[in-house]
Protein backbone atom coordinates (compact mmCIF):
# COMPACT_ATOMS: atom_id res chain seq x y z
CA UNK A 1 0.00 0.00 0.00
CA UNK A 2 1.06 3.27 -0.96
CA UNK A 3 1.59 6.87 1.53
CA UNK A 4 -2.29 7.78 0.73
CA UNK A 5 -1.35 10.75 2.90
CA UNK A 6 1.20 12.50 0.99
CA UNK A 7 -1.20 11.65 -2.00
CA UNK A 8 -3.80 13.51 -0.54
CA UNK A 9 -1.86 16.43 0.73
CA UNK A 10 -0.62 16.55 -3.19
CA UNK A 11 -4.08 17.19 -4.27
CA UNK A 12 -5.11 19.46 -1.62
CA UNK A 13 -2.15 21.91 -2.73
CA UNK A 14 -3.06 21.48 -6.28
CA UNK A 15 -6.51 21.82 -5.72
CA UNK A 16 -5.83 24.87 -4.35
CA UNK A 17 -3.42 26.04 -6.51
CA UNK A 18 -6.20 26.10 -9.08
CA UNK A 19 -8.90 27.39 -7.58
CA UNK A 20 -6.18 31.01 -6.77
CA UNK A 21 -5.75 30.64 -9.94
CA UNK A 22 -9.01 30.87 -11.56
CA UNK A 23 -9.86 33.16 -8.93
CA UNK A 24 -6.62 35.35 -10.23
CA UNK A 25 -7.81 34.81 -13.57
CA UNK A 26 -11.04 36.05 -12.78
CA UNK A 27 -10.46 39.36 -10.87
CA UNK A 28 -6.91 40.38 -12.87
CA UNK A 29 -7.82 41.33 -16.20
CA UNK A 30 -5.41 42.33 -18.50
CA UNK A 31 -2.90 43.39 -16.23
CA UNK A 32 -3.25 40.25 -13.50
CA UNK A 33 -0.78 38.14 -12.08
CA UNK A 34 -2.07 35.32 -14.37
CA UNK A 35 -0.83 37.19 -17.39
CA UNK A 36 2.76 35.89 -18.01
CA UNK A 37 1.01 32.51 -18.02
CA UNK A 38 -0.86 33.36 -20.82
CA UNK A 39 2.42 35.18 -22.51
CA UNK A 40 4.12 31.93 -22.10
CA UNK A 41 1.25 29.56 -23.91
CA UNK A 42 1.38 32.23 -26.84
CA UNK A 43 4.78 32.09 -27.02
CA UNK A 44 6.34 28.99 -26.38
CA UNK A 45 3.01 26.65 -27.01
CA UNK A 46 1.91 29.16 -29.95
CA UNK A 47 5.58 28.46 -31.54
CA UNK A 48 5.21 24.84 -30.64
CA UNK A 49 1.62 24.61 -32.62
CA UNK A 50 3.10 26.29 -35.57
CA UNK A 51 6.24 24.06 -35.79
CA UNK A 52 3.64 21.63 -35.33
CA UNK A 53 1.06 22.73 -38.38
CA UNK A 54 4.17 22.30 -40.98
CA UNK A 55 3.11 18.36 -40.71
CA UNK A 56 -0.13 18.31 -39.77
CA UNK A 57 -1.87 20.40 -41.95
CA UNK A 58 -1.37 18.38 -45.20
CA UNK A 59 -2.77 15.65 -42.97
CA UNK A 60 -5.64 17.39 -41.99
CA UNK A 61 -6.28 18.37 -45.16
CA UNK A 62 -6.30 14.56 -46.59
CA UNK A 63 -8.95 13.58 -44.21
CA UNK A 64 -11.38 16.39 -44.44
CA UNK A 65 -11.17 15.63 -48.14
CA UNK A 66 -11.81 11.79 -47.68
CA UNK A 67 -14.66 12.52 -45.13
CA UNK A 68 -16.54 14.51 -47.42
CA UNK A 69 -16.01 12.90 -50.84
CA UNK A 70 -19.72 12.57 -51.57
CA UNK A 71 -20.48 16.31 -50.45
CA UNK A 72 -17.53 17.22 -52.71
CA UNK A 73 -19.48 15.48 -56.07
CA UNK A 74 -22.75 17.92 -54.79
CA UNK A 75 -21.20 20.85 -54.25
CA UNK A 76 -19.12 20.59 -58.04
CA UNK A 77 -22.71 20.51 -59.36
CA UNK A 78 -23.65 23.55 -56.97
CA UNK A 79 -20.88 25.03 -58.56
CA UNK A 80 -21.49 24.85 -61.75
CA UNK A 81 -24.94 25.87 -61.44
CA UNK A 82 -23.67 28.87 -59.75
CA UNK A 83 -21.09 29.24 -62.12
CA UNK A 84 -23.37 29.42 -65.12
CA UNK A 85 -25.60 32.19 -63.32
CA UNK A 86 -22.50 33.93 -62.56
CA UNK A 87 -21.63 34.14 -66.18
CA UNK A 88 -25.18 35.23 -66.92
CA UNK A 89 -25.03 38.36 -64.36
CA UNK A 90 -21.62 39.08 -65.84
CA UNK A 91 -22.83 40.17 -69.20
CA UNK A 92 -24.65 43.42 -67.23
CA UNK A 93 -21.78 43.43 -64.63
CA UNK A 94 -20.28 47.11 -66.90
CA UNK A 95 -23.53 48.81 -66.71
CA UNK A 96 -23.82 48.61 -62.60
CA UNK A 97 -20.39 48.63 -61.97
CA UNK A 98 -20.57 52.99 -62.10
CA UNK A 99 -23.18 52.73 -60.46
CA UNK A 100 -22.33 50.56 -57.60
CA UNK A 101 -19.31 52.81 -57.35
CA UNK A 102 -21.13 55.75 -56.48
CA UNK A 103 -23.25 53.87 -54.15
CA UNK A 104 -20.32 52.03 -52.11
CA UNK A 105 -18.61 55.98 -51.21
CA UNK A 106 -21.67 56.40 -50.09
CA UNK A 107 -22.71 53.24 -47.62
CA UNK A 108 -19.52 52.41 -46.77
CA UNK A 109 -18.41 49.61 -48.36
CA UNK A 110 -14.79 48.75 -48.71
CA UNK A 111 -12.85 47.37 -51.63
CA UNK A 112 -11.24 44.45 -49.59
CA UNK A 113 -8.45 45.19 -51.53
CA UNK A 114 -8.19 48.72 -50.22
CA UNK A 115 -7.14 46.90 -46.52
CA UNK A 116 -3.39 46.49 -45.63
CA UNK A 117 -3.80 43.14 -44.56
CA UNK A 118 -1.11 40.37 -43.27
CA UNK A 119 -2.00 36.65 -44.89
CA UNK A 120 -1.89 33.93 -41.89
CA UNK A 121 -3.30 30.22 -41.58
CA UNK A 122 -5.42 29.10 -38.99
CA UNK A 123 -3.38 26.42 -36.87
CA UNK A 124 -5.46 25.90 -33.94
CA UNK A 125 -8.53 25.67 -32.44
CA UNK A 126 -10.21 25.47 -29.17
CA UNK A 127 -12.11 22.38 -28.23
CA UNK A 128 -15.73 22.50 -28.76
CA UNK A 129 -16.56 21.27 -25.04
CA UNK A 130 -15.27 24.76 -24.20
CA UNK A 131 -17.99 26.79 -25.68
CA UNK A 132 -15.41 29.21 -26.72
CA UNK A 133 -15.22 30.22 -30.61
CA UNK A 134 -11.13 30.74 -30.88
CA UNK A 135 -8.50 30.07 -33.33
CA UNK A 136 -4.77 29.99 -33.29
CA UNK A 137 -3.24 31.89 -36.63
CA UNK A 138 0.32 31.48 -37.28
CA UNK A 139 0.77 35.66 -37.54
CA UNK A 140 2.29 37.59 -34.57
CA UNK A 141 3.70 40.71 -33.68
CA UNK A 142 6.98 39.80 -36.00
CA UNK A 143 4.31 40.07 -38.44
CA UNK A 144 3.27 43.43 -37.26
CA UNK A 145 -0.08 41.91 -35.61
CA UNK A 146 -1.21 43.65 -32.74
CA UNK A 147 -3.74 43.02 -29.85
CA UNK A 148 -7.51 44.32 -31.14
CA UNK A 149 -6.81 43.77 -34.79
CA UNK A 150 -9.78 42.74 -37.20
CA UNK A 151 -9.00 39.55 -39.04
CA UNK A 152 -10.84 39.11 -42.87
CA UNK A 153 -11.34 36.10 -44.98
CA UNK A 154 -11.63 37.05 -48.45
CA UNK A 155 -14.12 39.80 -47.93
CA UNK A 156 -15.81 38.99 -44.92
CA UNK A 157 -15.22 39.71 -40.98
CA UNK A 158 -13.71 37.03 -38.89
CA UNK A 159 -12.88 38.21 -35.39
CA UNK A 160 -10.43 39.94 -33.99
CA UNK A 161 -7.03 39.07 -32.24
CA UNK A 162 -7.06 38.89 -28.76
CA UNK A 163 -3.97 37.41 -27.63
CA UNK A 164 -0.38 38.18 -29.83
CA UNK A 165 2.79 35.98 -29.63
CA UNK A 166 5.74 36.54 -31.80
CA UNK A 167 4.82 34.43 -34.13
CA UNK A 168 0.85 33.43 -33.39
CA UNK A 169 -1.57 35.13 -32.65
CA UNK A 170 -5.26 33.71 -30.88
CA UNK A 171 -8.38 34.89 -32.65
CA UNK A 172 -11.72 35.64 -30.85
CA UNK A 173 -14.42 34.86 -33.95
CA UNK A 174 -17.74 36.73 -34.30
CA UNK A 175 -19.87 33.83 -33.47
CA UNK A 176 -18.16 33.40 -29.60
CA UNK A 177 -20.99 34.41 -27.28
CA UNK A 178 -18.44 37.29 -25.89
CA UNK A 179 -18.09 38.98 -29.02
CA UNK A 180 -19.72 41.97 -29.81
CA UNK A 181 -19.31 44.61 -33.32
CA UNK A 182 -21.14 47.58 -33.92
CA UNK A 183 -22.68 47.21 -37.43
CA UNK A 184 -25.00 49.06 -39.90
CA UNK A 185 -27.24 48.01 -42.55
CA UNK A 186 -26.01 48.84 -45.93
CA UNK A 187 -29.13 49.46 -47.43
CA UNK A 188 -30.51 51.75 -44.75
CA UNK A 189 -27.21 52.40 -42.58
CA UNK A 190 -29.42 51.46 -39.61
CA UNK A 191 -26.80 50.73 -36.62
CA UNK A 192 -26.62 47.97 -34.04
CA UNK A 193 -24.99 45.59 -31.95
CA UNK A 194 -23.65 42.37 -33.38
CA UNK A 195 -23.82 39.33 -30.81
CA UNK A 196 -22.12 35.93 -31.11
CA UNK A 197 -24.59 33.09 -30.23
CA UNK A 198 -22.08 31.02 -29.78
CA UNK A 199 -23.31 28.95 -32.68
CA UNK A 200 -21.33 29.03 -36.16
CA UNK A 201 -23.92 29.43 -38.52
CA UNK A 202 -25.95 32.85 -36.55
CA UNK A 203 -25.31 35.91 -34.76
CA UNK A 204 -28.12 38.36 -33.27
CA UNK A 205 -28.29 41.71 -34.05
CA UNK A 206 -29.58 44.30 -31.74
CA UNK A 207 -31.01 47.32 -33.38
CA UNK A 208 -31.09 50.16 -32.00
CA UNK A 209 -33.83 52.37 -33.72
CA UNK A 210 -37.09 49.91 -32.89
CA UNK A 211 -38.44 51.39 -36.31
CA UNK A 212 -36.26 50.05 -38.75
CA UNK A 213 -36.78 48.90 -41.78
CA UNK A 214 -35.19 45.81 -42.46
CA UNK A 215 -35.33 43.36 -44.92
CA UNK A 216 -34.43 39.78 -45.39
CA UNK A 217 -31.05 39.45 -47.20
CA UNK A 218 -29.79 42.90 -46.24
CA UNK A 219 -25.96 43.32 -45.60
CA UNK A 220 -24.28 44.70 -42.44
CA UNK A 221 -21.28 45.80 -42.46
CA UNK A 222 -19.06 47.28 -39.87
CA UNK A 223 -19.31 50.24 -38.46
CA UNK A 224 -15.82 50.56 -37.20
CA UNK A 225 -14.19 51.59 -34.18
CA UNK A 226 -11.88 54.71 -33.36
CA UNK A 227 -8.65 54.46 -35.74
CA UNK A 228 -9.88 51.04 -37.08
CA UNK A 229 -9.46 49.23 -33.95
CA UNK A 230 -10.59 46.69 -33.48
CA UNK A 231 -12.69 46.54 -35.87
CA UNK A 232 -12.38 48.15 -39.36
CA UNK A 233 -14.73 49.82 -41.12
CA UNK A 234 -16.80 48.50 -44.02
CA UNK A 235 -16.02 44.83 -43.72
CA UNK A 236 -19.42 43.01 -44.17
CA UNK A 237 -20.23 40.73 -41.65
CA UNK A 238 -23.31 39.17 -42.18
CA UNK A 239 -26.69 39.08 -44.05
CA UNK A 240 -30.14 39.31 -42.72
CA UNK A 241 -31.94 35.94 -42.47
CA UNK A 242 -34.71 36.20 -40.08
CA UNK A 243 -36.75 39.65 -37.32
CA UNK A 244 -37.15 38.97 -34.41
CA UNK A 245 -40.51 40.91 -32.66
CA UNK A 246 -42.29 43.55 -34.56
CA UNK A 247 -41.40 47.25 -35.82
CA UNK A 248 -41.76 49.17 -32.76
CA UNK A 249 -40.90 46.78 -30.21
CA UNK A 250 -38.48 47.53 -27.96
CA UNK A 251 -36.46 44.76 -27.85
CA UNK A 252 -36.11 44.05 -31.69
CA UNK A 253 -33.25 42.20 -33.27
CA UNK A 254 -32.22 40.37 -36.25
CA UNK A 255 -30.43 36.93 -36.98
CA UNK A 256 -27.74 37.02 -39.19
CA UNK A 257 -26.10 34.53 -41.27
CA UNK A 258 -22.58 34.81 -40.73
CA UNK A 259 -21.01 36.49 -44.32
CA UNK A 260 -17.76 33.80 -43.85
CA UNK A 261 -18.25 29.93 -43.15
CA UNK A 262 -16.46 29.78 -39.94
CA UNK A 263 -16.07 26.15 -40.06
CA UNK A 264 -14.27 26.23 -43.33
CA UNK A 265 -11.79 28.97 -42.29
CA UNK A 266 -8.04 28.17 -43.71
CA UNK A 267 -6.50 31.25 -44.78
CA UNK A 268 -7.50 34.81 -43.22
CA UNK A 269 -5.97 37.98 -43.05
CA UNK A 270 -5.28 40.24 -40.30
CA UNK A 271 -6.11 43.93 -41.07
CA UNK A 272 -2.83 46.21 -40.33
CA UNK A 273 -4.14 49.06 -41.39
CA UNK A 274 -7.72 50.48 -42.73
CA UNK A 275 -7.71 52.25 -45.92
CA UNK A 276 -6.83 55.85 -46.22
CA UNK A 277 -9.63 57.58 -47.04
CA UNK A 278 -12.56 56.87 -44.19
CA UNK A 279 -14.73 54.72 -46.75
CA UNK A 280 -17.92 56.60 -46.27
CA UNK A 281 -17.61 60.29 -47.19
CA UNK A 282 -18.60 63.10 -45.76
CA UNK A 283 -21.13 64.50 -47.65
CA UNK A 284 -21.26 68.44 -48.06
CA UNK A 285 -23.18 70.65 -50.31
CA UNK A 286 -20.60 71.33 -52.95
CA UNK A 287 -19.63 67.83 -52.84
CA UNK A 288 -22.16 66.40 -55.13
CA UNK A 289 -21.81 65.24 -58.61
CA UNK A 290 -19.60 62.73 -57.29
CA UNK B 1 17.12 9.46 -11.48
CA UNK B 2 13.42 7.47 -11.59
CA UNK B 3 11.61 11.01 -10.40
CA UNK B 4 13.95 12.72 -13.39
CA UNK B 5 12.62 10.39 -15.78
CA UNK B 6 9.23 9.94 -15.05
CA UNK B 7 8.47 13.97 -14.58
CA UNK B 8 10.21 13.68 -18.26
CA UNK B 9 8.03 11.27 -19.50
CA UNK B 10 4.85 12.20 -18.40
CA UNK B 11 6.07 16.00 -19.64
CA UNK B 12 6.50 14.94 -23.29
CA UNK B 13 3.43 12.92 -23.50
CA UNK B 14 1.14 15.78 -22.10
CA UNK B 15 2.52 18.66 -23.94
CA UNK B 16 2.50 16.21 -27.50
CA UNK B 17 -1.18 15.41 -26.17
CA UNK B 18 -1.81 19.37 -26.18
CA UNK B 19 -0.40 20.02 -29.08
CA UNK B 20 -2.00 17.19 -30.83
CA UNK B 21 -5.30 18.04 -29.67
CA UNK B 22 -5.03 21.77 -31.02
CA UNK B 23 -3.77 21.66 -34.05
CA UNK B 24 -5.68 17.66 -35.33
CA UNK B 25 -8.52 17.04 -32.87
CA UNK B 26 -10.39 20.06 -32.59
CA UNK B 27 -9.99 21.59 -36.33
CA UNK B 28 -11.61 18.01 -37.61
CA UNK B 29 -15.74 18.33 -38.07
CA UNK B 30 -16.29 15.50 -35.00
CA UNK B 31 -19.93 15.66 -34.12
CA UNK B 32 -20.59 17.00 -30.74
CA UNK B 33 -17.19 17.34 -28.08
CA UNK B 34 -13.66 17.48 -29.52
CA UNK B 35 -11.84 13.99 -28.51
CA UNK B 36 -10.56 15.35 -25.17
CA UNK B 37 -6.30 13.35 -25.58
CA UNK B 38 -4.99 15.13 -22.78
CA UNK B 39 -8.11 13.99 -20.11
CA UNK B 40 -6.96 10.17 -21.15
CA UNK B 41 -3.18 10.28 -21.53
CA UNK B 42 -3.89 12.18 -17.97
CA UNK B 43 -5.84 8.96 -17.09
CA UNK B 44 -3.18 6.10 -19.11
CA UNK B 45 -0.64 8.21 -16.29
CA UNK B 46 -2.15 8.21 -13.07
CA UNK B 47 -3.30 4.46 -14.06
CA UNK B 48 0.64 3.69 -14.03
CA UNK B 49 2.32 5.97 -11.40
CA UNK B 50 -0.66 6.07 -8.78
CA UNK B 51 -2.51 9.19 -7.07
CA UNK B 52 0.36 11.76 -6.58
CA UNK B 53 1.70 11.73 -9.94
CA UNK B 54 -1.75 11.35 -11.01
CA UNK B 55 -2.52 14.30 -9.36
CA UNK B 56 0.69 15.94 -10.57
CA UNK B 57 -0.07 15.17 -14.41
CA UNK B 58 -3.48 16.34 -14.59
CA UNK B 59 -2.67 19.20 -12.83
CA UNK B 60 0.00 20.27 -15.60
CA UNK B 61 -2.17 18.61 -18.54
CA UNK B 62 -5.27 21.12 -17.28
CA UNK B 63 -2.85 24.07 -17.23
CA UNK B 64 -1.58 23.55 -20.17
CA UNK B 65 -5.04 23.31 -21.98
CA UNK B 66 -5.99 26.86 -20.18
CA UNK B 67 -2.75 28.26 -21.54
CA UNK B 68 -2.85 26.76 -24.62
CA UNK B 69 -3.64 28.87 -28.03
CA UNK B 70 -6.44 29.43 -28.65
CA UNK B 71 -7.68 28.92 -25.14
CA UNK B 72 -9.96 32.02 -23.97
CA UNK B 73 -11.28 30.81 -20.79
CA UNK B 74 -10.78 31.10 -17.43
CA UNK B 75 -6.98 29.29 -16.21
CA UNK B 76 -7.20 26.90 -13.80
CA UNK B 77 -10.91 25.73 -14.82
CA UNK B 78 -9.16 22.36 -16.49
CA UNK B 79 -6.16 22.29 -14.33
CA UNK B 80 -8.62 21.92 -11.15
CA UNK B 81 -11.23 19.01 -13.16
CA UNK B 82 -8.10 17.04 -13.97
CA UNK B 83 -6.38 17.29 -11.30
CA UNK B 84 -9.49 15.72 -9.50
CA UNK B 85 -9.55 12.59 -12.23
CA UNK B 86 -5.52 12.01 -12.09
CA UNK B 87 -5.96 11.41 -7.76
CA UNK B 88 -9.08 9.71 -8.55
CA UNK B 89 -8.30 7.09 -11.19
CA UNK B 90 -4.50 6.73 -9.39
CA UNK B 91 -6.33 6.08 -5.94
CA UNK B 92 -8.35 3.20 -8.21
CA UNK B 93 -5.04 2.01 -9.59
CA UNK B 94 -3.20 1.78 -6.67
CA UNK B 95 -5.65 -1.10 -4.94
CA UNK B 96 -5.00 -4.40 -6.19
CA UNK B 97 -3.98 -5.35 -9.80
CA UNK B 98 -6.86 -3.67 -11.65
CA UNK B 99 -7.64 -5.09 -15.55
CA UNK B 100 -6.60 -2.50 -18.05
CA UNK B 101 -10.24 -2.63 -19.62
CA UNK B 102 -11.39 -0.78 -16.48
CA UNK B 103 -9.51 2.31 -17.05
CA UNK B 104 -11.43 2.73 -20.33
CA UNK B 105 -14.88 3.63 -18.68
CA UNK B 106 -12.86 4.99 -16.35
CA UNK B 107 -11.88 7.37 -19.19
CA UNK B 108 -15.24 7.64 -20.72
CA UNK B 109 -16.87 8.45 -16.96
CA UNK B 110 -13.86 11.30 -16.69
CA UNK B 111 -14.33 12.79 -19.70
CA UNK B 112 -18.39 13.34 -18.94
CA UNK B 113 -17.32 14.49 -15.77
CA UNK B 114 -14.90 17.19 -17.08
CA UNK B 115 -17.46 18.71 -19.66
CA UNK B 116 -19.86 19.03 -17.13
CA UNK B 117 -17.82 19.97 -14.68
CA UNK B 118 -16.35 22.62 -17.05
CA UNK B 119 -19.99 23.69 -17.81
CA UNK B 120 -21.01 23.94 -14.19
CA UNK B 121 -17.70 26.13 -13.12
CA UNK B 122 -18.47 28.31 -16.24
CA UNK B 123 -22.02 28.89 -15.11
CA UNK B 124 -21.13 29.29 -11.63
CA UNK B 125 -18.54 32.08 -12.48
CA UNK B 126 -20.84 33.89 -14.83
CA UNK B 127 -19.28 32.84 -18.35
CA UNK B 128 -22.16 34.00 -20.89
CA UNK B 129 -20.80 31.21 -23.09
CA UNK B 130 -21.87 28.38 -21.95
CA UNK B 131 -24.87 26.30 -23.70
CA UNK B 132 -26.93 24.00 -21.50
CA UNK B 133 -29.13 22.55 -24.15
CA UNK B 134 -25.60 21.73 -25.34
CA UNK B 135 -24.44 20.18 -22.52
CA UNK B 136 -25.74 16.75 -22.65
CA UNK B 137 -24.62 16.02 -26.39
CA UNK B 138 -21.13 16.71 -25.68
CA UNK B 139 -21.26 14.48 -22.45
CA UNK B 140 -22.24 11.76 -23.99
CA UNK B 141 -19.53 12.39 -27.09
CA UNK B 142 -16.82 13.13 -25.04
CA UNK B 143 -17.10 9.86 -23.33
CA UNK B 144 -17.61 7.49 -26.69
CA UNK B 145 -14.06 9.93 -27.72
CA UNK B 146 -12.51 9.25 -24.56
CA UNK B 147 -13.26 5.26 -24.68
CA UNK B 148 -12.41 5.02 -27.78
CA UNK B 149 -8.78 6.99 -27.52
CA UNK B 150 -8.53 5.10 -24.29
CA UNK B 151 -8.55 1.76 -26.02
CA UNK B 152 -5.74 2.96 -28.34
CA UNK B 153 -3.71 4.55 -25.64
CA UNK B 154 -3.85 2.53 -22.72
CA UNK B 155 -1.48 0.01 -23.45
CA UNK B 156 0.94 2.27 -25.40
CA UNK B 157 1.39 3.91 -22.83
CA UNK B 158 1.84 1.26 -20.18
CA UNK B 159 4.22 -0.32 -22.17
CA UNK B 160 6.73 2.92 -22.38
CA UNK B 161 6.24 4.00 -18.75
CA UNK B 162 7.89 0.38 -18.11
CA UNK B 163 10.08 0.49 -20.98
CA UNK B 164 11.14 4.23 -19.59
CA UNK B 165 10.52 3.81 -15.70
CA UNK B 166 10.98 0.24 -14.38
CA UNK B 167 11.68 1.06 -10.79
CA UNK B 168 7.93 2.02 -10.50
CA UNK B 169 6.94 -1.36 -10.87
CA UNK B 170 8.60 -2.94 -8.32
CA UNK B 171 6.64 -2.54 -5.56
Amino acid sequence: MRDTRRSRIILAILVLTSITLIVFDLRGGDGGITRPLRVVGETVLGSAERAMAVVVIPLRDGVESLSSLGETQQRLTELEAENARLRAELDTVDIDRARVADVDALIGLVDANDYVTVPAQVIGVGPAQGFAWTVTIDSGSRDGVEKDMSVIRGAGLVGRTIEVGPTTSTVLLIVDATSSVGGRLSGTSQIGIIAGTGRQDSLQMQLLDPLAVVDIGDVVVSFGSEGGRPYAPGIPIGVVAEMRGTQGQLTRSALLTPYVDISRLDIVGVVLRAPESPPREVLTPNSGGG
Amino acid sequence: MMTLRRGLLCSVVLILAVLVEVTILAPLPFPGATPTLVLVVVVALSAQFGASTGAVCGFTGGLLVDIAPPAAGTIGVTALLLTVVGYVVGRFAESDDRPWPSFVVLAAVAAGFTTLGGAVIGGLLGDPRVRWDEVLGLMLSSSLYAAILALVLLLPIAWLSRRIVPEAYTR
